[in-house]
């Protein structure tokens, strides 16, 4: 589904990522980990298209299309979301409308009619229950005035109703008590899919607790510098991230 | 007089001319009052951008224009007017400046009720359009107001009874016709809210093609006690005509004042929207204007809280694309007396193009020392980090911007709670998005 091949990208003259390979398969979980700085930020933006980054080498395949290629939006049509560390305050846009106009411009794009209105509330209401969200969030700004669990909460809201092919997660478990960090957990579980695959980029282990990845990446210095299943998550949280730089030091 | 500026020959000459297509020729105070409005003009003229008030309006191709004098009404067709009168409220229809009986409709008014066009209230209610007339504008009057009071061919007339609400909106339109291209159109509007009344009133002005003229029209406002007044304006000129007016008010104790002014039309657009404050009084200012092209649209807003206890809130918000120029000036004056003053001012500028500009003055003049005051200016261009959230999401970049852009706006729209005019300024507003994605349904 996804290919990066050697990417290399800087901002300003400072290099960032510096040759990232990974292979990301149809229905699987990846968690990338590392410390802050080590990239993993860089990474979903530069997978979601935020202008600002000099990519100076490499590609990036998503289903065999190059993805640098195509705009923010085109990347949202062909099935690539991010749930994004710190999600934006749109004061005045109501979520309803925001959501409607969201999954509508998804559904052109894939050849489908508009969802009338009582079709699309019940599809959404349905998944705010999913999330313990009260339908009061609907007609309230996204995000404005919310607090960091509502939206965390409201990310997974929007990948629920859309539906992408490709769900990056950047820290979502960031700022998340244990109750919701479940809650979260258990909507990504739901969404789990021979064909979706997830990233997940996380600081902590402990999310891995509740969404079992697939494989597990360390990025270091804009690499990745250690490749593993599910035990190396184990490994890093008993021994710190110190323990990869001694690794890759001896 | 520290103020060189020439009165303008042509508009002398208009006004010295032979007008006897004018209203109330056979009344004496209102050709003294005429009269006094002329020799003034004739001295001063229209204001130059020179005076501090005017110095970011240049109204330079008024003059140059030599419009005529609109003499009769030209024609409308029904479906467009239609389209201009909001349902739900009484009509009192206006063309070119002369009022049009057949196509207006007033009925069920509660007893005492005036509305009325000035033309039929000179015979019936001459004392109560004697007592309001250029009873609120403020003198040594505007170039403006006194050609408006020398040459007014016709105007509503409401005055709302003691104790009396009028559930029904007022819808008082101005329309300009294909004849009144050119030409200048007068009008003069007088509103008496009596003690402990309740009215709204919505001042309509369209276009029925995109004809270049000028509208000069001035609302005389007075809330009585406890009265409590909503006035809208709604101006939604062709894109090529000139539009000063002006809704000066007095506010006396314990009344309600709400002002509404929604501004898309003309390229050249001033309205005065002036306010004094009697004791315990409440004025609220909404505003929201929208530029593009050209365009240039000024609003120039007066509070003169005068006596103690008085509220004002004032809320201005406006989007400039393009070449265009958005102008604000938001006074407050605080006399000595008006202990306990609370007032709040707001103007929020977003700027959609690089050659766009805002121009955006809060003054605050405040002689008593125990009042509150706050006010806030913001003059800024659409969020990077929105616009991006919104694109992960599936909005491509124009919609993303027409969403962000609209939110902006409509925060003063959901506030209007008529919902037939509510739908009046978001179809204006729509016509400035006309992005596909837009739709009213889905507000």
């Amino acid at each position: 589904m996804l290919k990066i091949e050697n990417l290399h990208v800087s901002v300003e003259g400072k290099e960032i990522l510096n040759g990232i390979n990974l292979e990301i398969g149809a229905g699987e979980v990846h968690a990338i980990m590392g410390p802050n700085g080590s990239g993993k930020s860089t990474l979903s933006y530069i997978l979601a298209g935020r202008e600002g980054y000099d990519i100076t080498e490499g590609r990036v395949l998503f289903n065999g299309k190059d993805l640098l290629d195509m705009s923010v939006e085109e990347r949202a049509w062909a099935g690539v979301f991010l749930a994004f560390q710190y999600p934006v305050e749109v004061p005045g846009v109501s979520n309803i409308y925001f959501l409607k106009a969201a999954l509508n411009g998804i559904r052109k794009h894939e050849g489908l009619s508009e969802l009338d209105a009582m079709d699309f509330i019940t599809r959404v209401k349905g998944k705010m229950k999913d999330l313990d969200m009260d339908e009061k969030f609907l007609y309230r700004a996204v995000n404005e005035g919310f607090s960091g669990g509502e939206k965390k909460r409201n990310e997974i809201l929007q990948m629920s109703v859309l539906e992408p092919s490709l769900c990056l997660l950047d820290e979502t478990d960031s700022g998340l008590d244990i109750d919701a960090l479940q809650i979260v957990a258990e909507g990504v579980n739901r969404l789990r899919d021979p064909n979706r695959s997830f990233v997940l980029i996380t600081h902590y282990q402990r999310l891995l607790d509740y969404i079992k990845p697939d494989y597990v990446h360390v990025l270091a210095h804009g690499k990745v510098v250690k490749s593993g299943g599910p035990e190396l998550a184990l490994e890093l949280e008993k021994h710190g991230y110190a323990w990869v730089e001694e690794k890759l030091a001896s | 007089m520290s103020v060189t500026h020439l009165p303008n020959a042509h508009y002398s000459d208009l006004i010295a001319s032979d007008n006897n297509h004018l209203i109330g020729g056979d009344i004496d105070w209102l050709n003294s009052l005429r009269k006094k409005a002329s020799e003034e003009f004739t001295g001063v003229g229209f204001p130059s951008p020179r005076e501090e008030e005017w110095r970011y309006t240049n109204i330079s191709p008024i003059e140059k224009s030599q419009f005529a004098l609109s003499k009769q009404a030209g024609s409308v067709n029904s479906a467009f007017l239609s389209s201009v009168l909001i349902e739900g409220c009484h009509h009192l229809v206006f063309v070119d400046g002369f009022y049009q009986a057949e196509l207006s409709s007033i009925d069920g008014l509660p007893e005492g009720v005036v509305v009325s066009p000035i033309s039929n209230s000179l015979n019936d209610y001459e004392s109560l359009v004697k007592s309001l007339l250029d009873s609120v504008v403020e003198t040594p009057a505007l170039g403006f107001i006194n050609f408006n009071t020398a040459l007014f061919t016709d105007g509503a007339v409401i005055s709302i009874e003691e104790n009396t609400t009028v559930e029904q909106p007022i819808q008082v339109a101005f329309v300009s016709s294909k004849e009144g291209a050119l030409s200048i159109s007068n009008c003069r509007n007088v509103i008496l809210a009596k003690a402990s009344s309740k009215a709204t009133v919505i001042e309509t002005y369209n276009s029925v093609d995109d004809s270049c003229y000028l509208t000069n029209v001035i609302t005389e406002v007075v809330v009585e006690p406890n009265a409590n007044l909503t006035h809208n304006r709604l101006q939604a000129e062709s894109l090529k005509a000139y539009h000063i007016g002006g809704v000066y008010s007095r506010l006396e104790k314990n009344a309600i004042f709400n002002q509404n002014n929604y501004t898309f039309g003309a390229v050249i657009s001033r309205a005065e929207i002036h306010a004094e404050l009697g004791e315990a009084s409440d004025c609220c200012l909404d505003g929201l204007y929208i530029a593009e092209g050209h365009q240039l649209i000024d609003n120039h807003t007066r509070l003169n809280h005068l006596h103690p206890h008085s509220i004002s809130n004032e809320t201005y918000k406006g989007i400039m694309n393009d070449r265009s120029r958005g102008v604000f000036q938001g006074r407050i004056i605080v006399a000595q007396d008006a202990q306990k003053t609370d007032a709040k001012m707001n103007n929020r500028n977003l700027l959609l193009s690089d050659h766009a500009e805002a121009d955006t003055k809060p003054q605050l003049e405040i002689y008593a020392d125990d009042v509150k005051c706050a006010h806030g200016v913001t003059v800024g261009q659409l969020d990077d980090a929105a616009i991006f959230y919104l694109r992960t999401r599936g909005a491509d970049e124009q919609m993303a911007k027409n969403m962000l852009t609209f939110a902006f706006a409509n925060e003063m729209v959901e506030r209007i709670s008529f919902n037939p005019l509510r739908i009046k300024v978001l179809e204006q507003l729509v016509k400035r998005f006309p992005q596909p994605g837009m739709k009213l349904e889905w507000l």
